[in-house]
């Protein structure tokens, strides 16, 4: 079997297939885009969870800003790059400050004080990192499995209780001239052997 | 001799190529003009052009490319002006190498134009690094959408400049200075006004370059509402975020705003032609 992969945000894919891109498997960093197309009939088969992702906060190598927690993303002249409002890292992202905001030891104003430090939105998560890796932003929430990666960030922890788990589904699309072969991909994908993979690069299993 | 460059075109299918060519010619002008057209009939027909001139995400990247992209044409004409005129009035050893520097970022993919302006003006770039430690940093501001825009449109200006200046005729400039011109009289009254219908079809193209620019932009100045959001980037913004009727609407603006201006730029060229012709 001959795989051939097209990558970008989930959203913009979604929205490339709803527009009748030739795809025959859609795999997806949330379990709302391939709902979308559940929603709209383009689907062959329900979505199957694959991965599960956590989030981090990444800093340039150099940390420029100084970031020497997630509190510090709140922190006045702090350059945070995110990505675009439909990009699924975003969503996450928005639920993980809202957490922080919470704990103990976080300013009042915390989500405000984090929106206003942001100075750009990407496309999608792996142009956020790259404006990290180029120095250009202070620091980014990104996925887990992003900054393993890339060697030219440093990872800020972030308070385990306050993650926010990322689901990843994937779904056979019915514009598929294979659909049994799709189905047997994303099965394997979703399978023990597959999962290994996964897990190699720092994926964790569905929750 | 200026009556002869005067003269009308033919109307119609009559004059050189006759019915033919008149055809093609009506055929390649749908093919180019059929795709804009159905943006803007789309978006009228489906109300979304309506609620997008409303819409203040829109309206601020509206203002954000017009503003941004009369300056981008400004910083063009006092760049590229001199440098124009030098360059098709002065021989000297690695003029044409210059010249193909110069075009350069017309044929670069914007993307590349973007990396680049990254690399030299971003915070760890090599101009860049020197500037902010002085305190000035360039990428995610809008000097850094005006920038970009200048980088990948003022070759379009020089270049349409260049020739304009190097086509005058210099026995008319050599007539001015016998007749006792200054060199300043004679660029003002001579020189600019002979280049001037090169001159103006550089800046047509100069702006609408600037207008559509993407990909350099987002690179480099980034993509914050108000700030570095132009019209090209809600356009795509919209499209791969899933509001399909938003984009087509924004891009529908972006058509008719680009339209009104060379419009615009048409009527006064016209309207310069007229005023010749009633001095002959």
């Amino acid at each position: 079997m001959t795989i051939t992969i097209s990558t970008d945000s989930s959203s913009t894919l979604e929205t490339q297939i709803e527009q009748g891109a030739p795809a025959d498997v859609f795999l997806s960093a949330d379990t709302t885009n391939p709902a979308k197309l559940v929603t709209k009939g383009l689907n062959v088969g329900d979505p199957v969870k694959f991965a599960g992702n956590l989030l981090t906060v990444i800093v340039p190598t150099a940390n420029p800003a100084a970031i020497a927690s997630p509190a510090d993303l709140a922190r006045t002249g702090v350059k945070v790059i995110a990505a675009g409002a439909t990009v699924p890292i975003t969503k996450y992202a928005t639920m993980l400050v809202a957490n922080l905001a919470k704990e103990a030891g976080y300013p009042a104003g915390f989500v405000a004080a984090y929106d206003a430090n942001v100075v750009s939105q990407e496309d999608n998560v792996a142009a956020v990192v790259s404006k990290i890796e180029l120095g250009e932003g202070d620091a980014a929430i990104v996925y887990v499995t992003d900054a393993k990666t890339s060697t030219k960030v440093t990872t800020i922890t972030v308070p385990t209780h306050a993650n926010v788990p990322a689901t990843y589904a994937g779904v056979v699309v019915n514009a598929s001239r294979n659909a049994a072969a799709a189905q047997a991909f994303l099965s394997w994908f979703a399978g023990p052997d597959g999962q290994a993979i996964l897990a190699s690069f720092g994926f964790l299993p569905p929750s | 001799m200026a009556s002869d460059q005067l003269r009308p075109p033919a109307r119609g299918s009559s004059g050189p190529g006759g019915r033919p060519l008149y055809l093609l010619a009506v055929a390649a002008g749908l093919c180019l003009g059929l795709p804009v057209a159905v943006i803007v009939v789309r978006s009228l027909l489906d109300g979304s052009l309506a609620t997008a001139i409303t819409d203040r995400v829109v309206l601020d990247a509206l203002t954000l490319s017009l503003g941004t992209t009369a300056i981008s044409l400004l910083l063009t004409i006092v760049v590229g002006l001199p440098l124009a005129y030098f360059l098709a009035r002065r021989e000297f050893r690695g003029r044409a190498l210059l010249e193909a520097v110069i075009d350069l970022p017309i044929v670069l993919p914007p993307s590349v134009a973007g990396l680049a302006l990254l690399l030299t003006l971003g915070r760890e770039g090599f101009l860049g690094k020197p500037l902010d430690a002085l305190g000035i940093e360039l990428p995610f501001t809008t000097v850094a959408v005006v920038l970009a825009q200048a980088f990948v449109s003022a070759p379009f200006f020089i270049r349409a400049a260049r020739l304009g200046f190097a086509s005058i005729d210099r026995h008319l400039e050599d007539a001015a200075r016998v007749d006792g011109a200054t060199e300043a009289q004679l660029f003002r009254s001579v020189t600019l006004p002979l280049a001037g219908s090169a001159l103006a079809a550089g800046l047509v193209m100069s702006w609408a370059r600037s207008l559509g620019e993407f990909g350099a932009t987002i690179m480099f100045a980034g993509n914050m509402e108000g700030r570095t959001q132009t019209l090209p980037l809600v356009v795509y913004s919209e499209f791969t975020g899933g509001n399909l009727d938003g984009s087509i609407a924004a891009a529908a603006i972006l058509v008719l705003a680009a339209f009104g201006v060379l419009v615009a730029v048409r009527v006064l060229h016209w309207g310069q032609v007229l005023d010749l012709r009633s001095l002959s």
